[in-house]
């Protein structure tokens, strides 16, 4: 029987599977998951397979990669939020807080737009406060959006304090018995200490019900630092994905999952209203293999 | 993996491996640098591959400087992508000159053009901006922001959604007002899918101004895509230069690298900071310095 084994069975080593992990390198890094999360799935894969008995007749390319969506499949559960958060809105006492941060230009102002439009669907009325009092037209570039979309906006004056026009929208959402608060702020890089303790602030007197990381599906090995330090300082509850349109694969969403079991909640994949997706970890493993 | 090339060529020096083995080695983290700085990935490998040709044929010196030679040797290879060891020239070769400024949704063209207005007109040049984005919401009101800032006439026409008409009518406005350095700001674009449209009215509004320059303005975080979106924009309308922005974040900024392979533009000034002084003109050495995450390559070029 032994000797049929060894005929019919043959043991998985280093070599058999290092062209094959190479190209799987290729593929995970051109779809822009991080060079050290791409090493350590891969590490995890190898150490999974070798060594394992496999029938002479299996094909190692499909068992490799069957084994690669297996793992992945599972780090990318991470990525799921335990309930809907429209839902949870809807249950949750009123008003509801929900801030969004993020580097400068990955589309924080442009998905609360969008997040108006979706909560308004969902019988939801929404007031925004315009807490971007830095960049030029910020402001005005959101009264656009409120104006269309008929929500109310609380604007603040250039150069003044975030942290008030957020408290002012709360305050009148309570007020008017308004649902839902979105506070946009300004774009602030991973390295301005100042802004941090601006973002500090806000949170710290807004008191939001849930914190949105917003970040941009064409960053590359940055979109994790970004995660990373925003995590350190602020903390928050879901990311939103942006710009998913351009084509980009989202390697973020795995490293997101894999470094820090962050959920994604939302695509980003147009400019228009309607362009807001619920995110589901198959659309990233669908795309990698496809 | 390790945090820098120099730990690579420290490893390499005090190992005890064949000088053919070591090569590989340095290269293999050479390459994990460049990948983490966003370099495209096919960039990265015929890029390491000549260098490590290079560095098989050619004799290095005493292994004294073997490490400084072997930065030298990185280090001209990547400068020659970007056209060599030099500051480029940012002063236009005639007047009056039309910039178009192009690039992604986001990656900082308002706010771009802006810097550069201010720039020139430092510099002495009468300049003017024309705001093209007939799309983002503002758009318009921050172009005039910035130039009322600086002090510098904004053309824009609120509520046309003519983008290559506003912009045909800005320039040649501002060009019989005899100004000599007329800035153009247009809409954030892709291109794929649903936006294929969106890179035909910029390549309508090439055709229309036929500006003297068209400037891809790229922001530094971006990944492997910027490669392919690169493209994309020089097969629309001619990339002549780039302008690498937010290089004040973490972000390396190894994917304007790409887009320098994929259009032959050269890399004019880099972004530092949201105001608008915050421009400075590129500089190779520091560039490549921190897409191979070193500070002292100045002073290794120097020397040899
Ligand atoms: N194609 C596409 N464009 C998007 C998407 N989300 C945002 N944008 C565009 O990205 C650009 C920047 O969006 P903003 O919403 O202004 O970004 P922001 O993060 O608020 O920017 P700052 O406040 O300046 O930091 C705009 O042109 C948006 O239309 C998306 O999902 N797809
Ligand atoms: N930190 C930093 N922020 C920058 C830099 N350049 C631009 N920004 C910011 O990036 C964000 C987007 O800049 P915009 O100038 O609006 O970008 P855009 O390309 O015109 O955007 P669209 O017109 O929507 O495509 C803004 O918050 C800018 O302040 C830079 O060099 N550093
Ligand atoms: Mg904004
Ligand atoms: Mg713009």
């Amino acid at each position: 029987l032994n000797i049929f084994n060894k005929l019919r069975y043959k043991e998985i080593k280093e070599n058999d599977i290092s062209d094959i992990i190479e190209e799987l390198r290729m593929e995970l890094l051109e779809s822009d998951v991080s060079l050290e999360v791409t090493d350590k799935i891969l590490e995890d894969l190898k150490t999974n397979l070798i060594g394992n008995k496999v029938s002479r007749s299996e094909d190692l390319e499909q068992l490799i990669k069957k084994s690669l969506k297996k793992s992945l499949n599972e780090i990318l559960q991470y990525n799921k939020i335990d309930s809907n958060l429209v839902d949870n809105i809807k249950k949750s006492p009123k008003p509801f807080i929900i801030v969004f941060f993020g580097v400068n230009g990955v589309g924080k102002t442009t998905t609360i737009a969008k997040f108006v439009y979706l909560l308004k669907k969902n019988g939801l009325n929404v007031i925004i406060a315009a807490a971007d009092t830095f960049r030029a037209a910020a402001q005005e570039q959101l009264a656009v959006h409120a104006k269309k979309l008929e929500v109310p906006l609380v604007k603040g004056k250039y150069g003044g304090d975030p942290a008030s026009v957020a408290y002012d929208a709360i305050q009148s959402a309570k007020s008017r018995g308004i649902d839902v608060v979105l506070i946009d702020t300004a774009g602030r890089m991973n390295t301005d200490k100042d802004l941090t303790e601006e973002l500090k602030r806000i949170i710290r007197i807004a008191k939001p019900n849930f914190r949105i990381l917003v970040l941009d599906s064409l960053a590359g090995n940055d979109a994790l630092e970004q995660a990373r330090y925003f995590e350190d300082a602020v903390g928050y509850d879901a990311v939103i994905l942006t710009k998913v349109d351009a084509d980009a694969k989202g390697g973020i969403v795995l490293s997101l999952a894999y470094e820090l079991k962050k959920p994604v909640i939302y695509l980003g994949i147009g400019q228009d209203y309607e362009n807001l997706i619920s995110f589901d970890p198959s659309w990233f493993l669908d795309r990698l293999f496809s | 993996m390790l945090d820098n090339i120099k730990d690579a060529v420290r490893k390499f020096l005090s190992g005890s491996s064949s000088y053919e083995q070591a090569v590989d080695e340095f290269i293999k983290d050479l390459q994990k640098a460049l990948i983490s700085s966003d370099v495209n990935v096919k960039l990265v490998f015929s890029l390491s591959n000549k260098i490590k040709e290079r560095l098989k044929k050619e004799k290095p010196p005493s292994s004294l400087e073997r490490r400084e030679w072997f930065i030298k040797i990185v280090y001209d290879e990547l400068s020659s992508l970007f056209g060599g060891d030099k500051q480029p020239d940012v002063v236009p070769d005639k007047i009056p000159y039309v910039i178009m400024l192009v690039g992604v949704q986001g990656s900082g063209k308002t706010t771009t053009a802006g810097k550069l207005a201010y720039f020139y007109k430092k510099k002495g040049f009468k300049v003017a901006l024309v705001g093209a984005d007939v799309y983002r919401p503002a758009a318009l009101d921050q172009l005039i922001q910035l130039g009322d800032l600086i002090k510098v006439p904004v053309y824009g026409e609120q509520g046309n959604y003519d983008a290559v008409g506003i912009a045909k009518r800005g320039v040649e406005k501002f060009l019989s007002e005899k100004y000599e350095i007329i800035i153009v700001d247009t809409a954030g674009r892709h291109g794929y899918g649903e936006e294929t449209k969106l890179l035909e009215e910029m390549k309508n509004i090439y055709d229309a101004l036929k500006p003297d320059e068209v400037t891809l303005v790229i922001d530094a975080s971006i990944g492997q895509k910027a490669f392919d979106l690169a493209s994309r924009f020089n097969q629309a309308s001619k990339v002549g230069s780039i302008i690498i922005t937010k290089m004040d974040g973490t972000a390396k900024g190894g994917g304007a690298l790409s887009a320098v392979a994929a259009t032959g533009a050269i890399i004019k000034f880099i972004g530092t900071g949201e105001k608008i002084e915050e421009l400075e003109v590129f500089n190779p050495r520091r560039f490549v310095a921190r897409i191979l995450g070193m500070g002292d390559i100045e002073t290794i070029i120097e020397k040899m």
